[in-house]
């Protein structure tokens, strides 16, 4: 299992317990009330469980388990190690903007909401700009691993 | 495939199908109102499908297909069986709790429903602090 792999998964993994700890005190909130700080955690419990774990996991196998680039068709070496699987700092920079997404949106949110405050609007929109860019930094990475098995073939 | 990953895929697939189900009676029921309970069923529905569905199958996978242990260092390959088995079992048992007390608690509002509903959360943070204790070495090189 690469490094960045490790990383995803590993951080996927607190992101699962950190989502389903937020889960379980909003519904403990229904019967004993907590506070109403509470209520504001609700964003970051669906994005920690649905990007954080969900998607970081998925992205951590992909870049496992997908079939490495096949370079021989551009005339290039075939690469050993790591850079079969592509560019490993983009990859780097993926994670580093899916997470920075994460974090800022699971603290603007609720600052948002509970302040109405132009700043923590500007986090949220920021943290879109940082999934988004996660997004295509990833697909750009990974497009030309998705391809037959076998290293002559595309 | 080992046993418990069969049983966690194949739960997982239970839920696919049920949470698309449920789907479909509450698509029906906005249009025909037969039941007071499908209105109130909406989150469970969701978190069966990203609970039960996705969130399962991907602990079942990672399960099997993680790099297992080392005969010297773990006679085990793939961890503790039995952690592997409270992880299931706290995962489907809050997820069965939650869906069966969740929509009428909604539609009563009965403070005991409540404490089935929170108990429901707990048993699922439970499922994930262990599949994280359960995983967490087997995230590693491959030898």
């Amino acid at each position: 299992m690469p490094t960045m792999t490790r990383a995803y998964i590993k951080a996927s993994i607190l992101y699962l317990i950190l989502g389903a700890v937020l889960g379980a005190l909003l519904l403990i909130n229904g019967w004993l009330p907590l506070g109403s700080a509470v209520y504001y955690v609700k964003p970051a419990h669906v994005q920690f469980l649905i990007v954080g774990w969900l998607t970081q996991l998925i992205l951590g196998v992909a870049w496992w388990l997908f079939p490495p680039m096949a370079f021989r068709l551009r005339g290039q070496d075939y690469p050993h190690g790591q850079a079969q699987r592509g560019s490993e700092p983009l990859f780097w920079v993926t994670f580093a903007l899916l997470n920075a997404g994460v974090l800022l949106r699971a603290l603007g949110e609720p600052l948002h909401a509970r302040t109405g405050s132009g700043f923590f609007g500007g986090l949220i929109a920021l943290s879109s700009l940082c999934l988004l860019a996660a997004a295509i930094t990833l697909v750009v990475n990974m497009w030309a691993r998705v391809r037959e098995l076998g290293r002559g073939k595309t | 495939m080992p046993p418990l990953v069969r049983l966690y895929v194949r739960t997982a697939f239970v839920y696919f199908v049920a949470g698309f189900l449920l789907l479909a009676l509450m698509a029906l029921d906005g249009w025909l109102e037969f039941s007071r309970w499908l209105g109130a069923a909406y989150l469970s529905q969701l978190h069966l499908l990203v609970v039960g569905w996705i969130t399962q199958l991907s602990i079942g996978v990672a399960y099997w297909m993680f790099p297992r242990f080392l005969k010297e260092d773990n006679p085990r390959p793939r961890g503790s069986d039995t952690l592997a088995w409270v992880v299931y079992i706290c995962l489907n048992a809050g997820l069965v709790l939650r869906l069966a007390a969740e929509p009428f608690y909604r539609m009563t509002g009965h403070s005991w429903l409540a404490a089935l509903v929170a108990l429901s959360g707990v048993l699922q943070a439970v499922a994930a602090v262990g599949f994280g204790l359960l995983i967490w070495a087997r995230i590693r090189p491959l030898e």
